[in-house]
């Protein structure tokens, strides 16, 4: 293989230009394995409930019913990430959002670790100063951070699963509390750090807080999952088209 | 053979092959997702240091790193040891895989918990990842790629400008509701407000530990300040009073 040739010309730490850099075809490679990956493990996983299943009482048919029906209810989910993950695509480029986002972490999640890599490097995401190195900075920590539940859990599975019983006996209402305490400041102090910048960062964080508040509502009162499901992407895509709107006054 | 020995060991099988493969593959996708930001920092010629992706790992295990351990320990009840390697590859588990399990386990009339159940989930997963990695194939990776490309410049230029707060207006509300702990999220809102709007401002260098330092402090207000009431003693914590699952 031509090494140079896979080495995109437009590699230049200072430019801003990031998808000529974030859609190399070295990250493409490293997406389509992760794909690969995850093909390979749901064939020995199925071939492996299919051999167990008959010696339990369970029949071939269920469990096709039961593939066909985890099919079916993730759809609407996979349709919903996919809808978050385009929005995204001209800030981290198609390999890193379909890995990142579309697979391995989530839109929050990644986005917020991208963030704060971005604010050690004294630098913002998207914007004049996200530059092609601020993009590959983002990138490895967004990676290590997913690299670390990926470690966790070939960790503390075994453990588990051994009854590990000093592990289970962490104070439940610890666990209740400090992490979602945790993950939800995490968001609101990145959230309202964009606020001083401009009274049009003011309006994205609003409109899309809003319209996400709006949608919970309905959810709630209508009593559709499916809405749930949905609004995080309406309401980032409402949302930016309000901010472009704000842009043009 | 009697029915039980049979059983036992078309069980222990289906431990062995899903716990190790699930293992090797998982630890191929580990090399594969870093081995993308490796090619940058390393061989792209972009000029990226390395102690500044430490740096910025530091600064993130500041804020994640409880997260990091919880969330296995969370799934794994829910999941059970055999699909825990396929759930925290695919992603996005409480929004789609968790339900995509429950229905299937629905579907044919078992229970979680239950070996046939688990089964269930297992090909429920397997389901799920199959129209997933369809999906983001098609509409992520080929028309979304296309997309991008004919959108006019300054809509991209909007999109990269501001979508961080975009992203988090939503998120930040999302998070609340599905953590369903009205008290944290005003702990963290008045954290947040103080750390940004008065802290920033005052000590020069904060902006760095900003993220950190509101987290941490959330944290242990959301602790201190914990309805005794209902989260007084461990063995009063119900199994239904768990969240809908952490927000990843």
């Amino acid at each position: 293989m031509n090494i140079p040739a896979l080495l995109p010309a437009a590699a230049d730490s200072n430019s801003t230009d990031i998808l000529a850099i974030a859609n190399s075809p070295v990250l493409w490679a490293c997406a389509i394995g992760v794909f690969l990956v995850i093909i390979v493990q749901s064939v020995i996983y199925m071939k492996a409930a299919k051999t167990a299943a008959p010696h339990i009482g369970m029949t071939q048919d269920e469990i096709k019913t039961s593939f066909r029906a985890g099919a079916i209810s993730a759809l609407g989910p996979s349709l919903a990430v996919v809808m978050v993950a385009v929005a995204l695509l001209t800030i981290f480029g198609t390999p890193a959002v379909l890995v990142r986002i579309g697979l391995i972490g989530s839109v929050s999640y990644e986005t917020a670790a991208a963030a704060i890599a971005a604010k050690t490097a004294g630098a913002e995401l998207g914007g004049p100063t996200y530059t092609q190195a601020v993009f590959g900075l983002a990138l490895a920590a967004m990676s290590l951070g997913g690299a670390m539940w990926m470690i966790a859990t070939l960790i503390l599975t075994p453990l588990l699963k051994r009854g590990d019983s000093a592990l289970r006996k962490v104070n439940p209402a610890i666990m209740l509390v400090v992490p979602g305490a945790a993950m939800i400041a995490a968001f609101m102090v990145l959230g309202i750090a964009e606020l001083p910048k401009s009274w049009i960062h003011v309006v994205a964080f609003l409109s899309s807080a809003g319209i996400m508040t709006i949608l919970m509502l309905i959810a709630k009162r209508v009593n559709k999952p499916w809405i749930k499901e949905w609004a995080l992407g309406i309401a980032i895509i409402l949302a930016l088209a309000i901010t472009y709107a704000a842009t043009r006054l | 053979m009697s029915k039980a020995t049979e059983m036992h060991e078309a069980l222990g099988a289906f431990d062995k092959t899903t716990s190790r493969w699930g293992r090797i593959t998982m630890i191929i996708g580990l090399i594969l997702s870093l081995a993308a930001p490796a090619y940058l920092v390393f061989f792209s010629g972009l000029d990226i240091e390395v102690a500044s992706v430490l740096a910025a790992f530091a600064a993130l295990a500041a804020v994640f790193g409880v997260i990091w351990i919880v969330e296995p320990l969370t799934y794994f009840p829910i999941l059970g040891a055999s699909s825990m390697y396929q759930a925290f590859m695919i992603g996005n588990i409480s929004n789609k895989l968790l339900p995509a399990a429950m229905i299937a386990q629905a579907t044919i009339g078992v229970k979680p918990g239950t070996r046939k159940g688990e089964l269930a989930a297992v090909a429920a997963i397997c389901g799920a990842a199959a129209v997933h990695l369809t999906s983001l194939f098609v509409f992520v990776g080929l028309l979304g790629t296309w997309l991008v490309s004919v959108i006019p410049t300054d809509i991209v230029q909007t999109v990269q400008f501001y979508i961080l707060p975009t992203v988090l207006g939503a998120v930040i509300v999302q998070a609340i509701v599905s953590q369903k702990a009205p008290r944290s999220a005003i702990i963290a809102l008045t954290v947040s407000l103080i750390v940004i709007f008065v802290l920033v401002p005052l000590i020069p260098g904060m902006n760095l530990f900003a993220t950190a330092v509101a987290v941490i402090a959330t944290a242990v207000l959301a602790w201190v300040l914990r309805d005794r009431k209902t989260l007084g003693a461990t063995e009063n914590v119900e199994s239904d009073a768990l969240p809908e699952g952490p927000v990843y």
